[in-house]
């Protein structure tokens, strides 16, 4: 076996999970934050105001990478929960409902920015157009999923029923990404495009990565900090927990 | 700055969500240990008069 493959194996030890979420999770959480602390400096104070929708178009670099963060934590919740489903892996039960609320809140974000942003541009703060709504039917599956897991009492069942809901849900991810083509929409449609030419001079689009970036980095932290918790809850019974425990109260009593 | 209680507004909201996403976990983590210190306490308190049960 190689290395790397043992090394996952190994990882889907609840105990070793444990130590590596236990370490990683600050190093994310902080370069994530230092990374997205370049892109919002570069986003407020060093990009030019745009030429026709003036300073209003700086909410971009939060509202696109929220939203491509809204999407993709969708699609790696399913694939986690597929493997779940399948392979009957725990880690990747743990993990795929982890997602749900950072892609809930990246969700929310894109939704409360999108309207803060359409009120000076549209005239209106919501409207029922397809990408908005296709939007918001996300952020209601992401608390579908949630429900669903909070509601069952055995945790595997729990995040079985829970990830089957994500794996359908998958269905929407498309209709979302395309529903500025297929239909008249009041929303603009591609303005980024990752092959090919964007539609955004180069000298305002260095913020963005930085905040593509950042926004992974801090999703990472989150999804180790949420799946260790969960972890440690469902093993709450075990010995290595109760080490674990007795070790955090001392080290909360110093 | 033109809009500047839009662009304010935006980047307000994104602000507290992310405190939200960060807090969150953190509480969550501490609710379990928390929960496990609980069950030790009440096993470690439990065993002993189970014995004194068996004994007489």
């Amino acid at each position: 076996m190689s290395p790397l493959i043992r090394w996952f194996h190994q990882l889907g030890s609840p105990p070793t999970f444990d130590r590596f979420a236990a370490r990683w999770t600050p190093w994310a959480y902080l370069l994530g934050l230092l990374t997205m602390g370049i892109g919002l400096y570069g986003a407020l104070f060093q990009v030019p105001a745009d030429y026709q929708q003036g300073d209003s178009f700086r909410i971009f670099y939060i509202h696109v990478p929220s939203a491509w963060m809204s999407m993709g934590i969708f699609g790696l919740m399913a694939v986690y929960a597929a493997i779940a489903l399948i392979w009957r892996i725990k880690l990747c039960e743990i993990l795929a409902m982890a997602c749900a609320p950072s892609g809930a809140a990246f969700t929310l974000i894109t939704l409360a920015t999108g309207s803060i942003w359409g009120k000076p541009m549209w005239g209106t703060w919501w409207d029922w157009d397809p990408r908005l709504t296709t939007q918001l039917i996300l952020l209601f599956l992401y608390l579908g999923v949630m429900g669903l897991y909070a509601a069952i009492d055995d945790r595997r069942n729990a995040a079985r029923a829970a990830g089957l809901l994500a794996i359908v849900g998958v269905a929407l991810l498309p209709v979302i990404r395309w529903s500025v083509v297929w239909w008249n929409s009041l929303h603009q449609g591609q303005t980024i495009r990752l092959l090919g030419e964007s539609q955004m001079d180069t000298s305002m689009i260095q913020p963005l990565w930085w905040m593509v970036i950042g926004t992974h980095l801090w999703f990472v932290g989150s999804l180790l900090a949420r799946a260790r918790a969960d972890n440690l809850h469902r093993e709450a019974g075990k010995d290595w927990v109760g080490k674990l425990a007795g070790h955090a109260s001392v080290e909360q009593a110093r | 700055m033109s809009y500047r209680e839009y662009v304010i507004a935006a980047y307000a909201v994104f602000a507290v969500v992310m405190l939200w996403d960060y807090i969150a976990p953190k509480l969550q983590l501490r609710a379990a240990l928390r929960t496990v210190r609980q069950r030790a306490a009440r096993n470690a308190n439990r065993a002993p008069a189970t014995n004194t049960e068996l004994e007489r």
